[in-house]
């Protein structure tokens, strides 16, 4: 609820998609395989989360439609652009404080293999 | 080329199940990721297409399902909660009077048989009391619902999943 405005913790569709965003606009299909590109095809997303997650954030103010344009790589087809605002940055932020405390917390309980810690 | 005409084709239809303001706002660009996806895949023709187009079909009616499911909570949540309590506070009624005129039809049929209705009329009773108190629940939400409607704008439920 009012938690996520306050830092709480987004889903992962979500914080992905912040994380795409927060370099660049793009457009559906360029955040689809940004987000499988960062995380390593762990995270695959059809159009129903994307443009349902899309639709969540665009009402809380996290992101906006920024441009209708063509993307030269793909065809001639006219494409609806996203970027993040200042609050997705800022809930971005928060969000990944919280994970920096998270890995904290278990770094100082020894959970984190070494291997990976390093 | 033909059977991603054919997938486009019922992936158009498919979104068509979405409530219409999504639909108007977000149909064009689905079945253009749609397509493009579809595009990326047909390099790869083969075994795995079809259940890529299935994973695809299955996702999207996951998320008509989800943004159904947060419309109708928001219209009962919002503006319309009176409304679908006075509808349940009818269906509930209508429940209950169908029930009394079954029974009343049975007794009467089986007068005079010496047949045991117990097992039919029972049940039948039960039912009608339970109507009696769902429409009486209906009832008093339908009014409490239209007197906080009344007395408070309405709250926007911030979005988390």
């Amino acid at each position: 609820m009012a938690s996520t405005r306050t830092g709480g913790p987004l889903t992962p569709a979500v914080l992905h998609i912040l994380l795409v965003l927060s370099t660049q606009d793009r457009h559906g299909y360029g955040i689809m395989k940004q987000v499988e590109a960062d995380s390593q095809g762990r995270v695959k997303m059809g159009p129903g989360t994307l443009y349902g997650s899309v639709r969540r954030m665009t009402e809380a103010g996290l992101i906006r439609e920024s441009d209708k344009k063509i993307d030269p790589n793909l065809d001639d087809e006219r494409r609806v652009y996203y970027g993040i605002t200042a609050l997705g940055q800022q809930t971005l932020a928060a969000e990944l404080q919280r994970y920096r405390q998270v890995v904290a917390v278990a770094h100082e309980r020894s959970l984190i293999p070494r291997a990976m810690g390093a | 080329m033909g059977g991603q005409t054919r997938y486009r084709r019922w992936y158009r239809r498919l979104l068509g199940l979405y409530p219409r303001p999504y639909r108007e706002r977000f149909a064009d660009s689905m079945e253009q990721t749609f397509a493009d996806l579809c595009r990326e895949r047909a390099g790869t023709e083969g075994r795995g297409t079809a259940a890529f187009i299935l994973w695809i079909f299955t996702e999207t009616f996951v998320g008509i399902i989800r943004e159904r499911a947060s419309d109708l909570a928001r219209l009962t949540m919002a503006r319309n909660a009176t409304a679908v309590f006075r509808i349940v506070k009818w269906l509930a009624l209508a429940t209950g009077g169908l029930m009394v005129a079954g029974v009343a039809t049975v007794m009467l049929l089986a007068r005079g048989t010496g047949e045991d209705v117990t097992g039919v009329v029972a049940p039948a009773l039960l039912l009608t009391l339970l109507s009696v108190v769902a429409a009486v629940v209906a009832a008093i939400l339908q009014v409490t619902s239209g007197r906080s409607h009344r007395l408070r704008a309405p709250t926007r439920r911030f979005w988390t999943r």
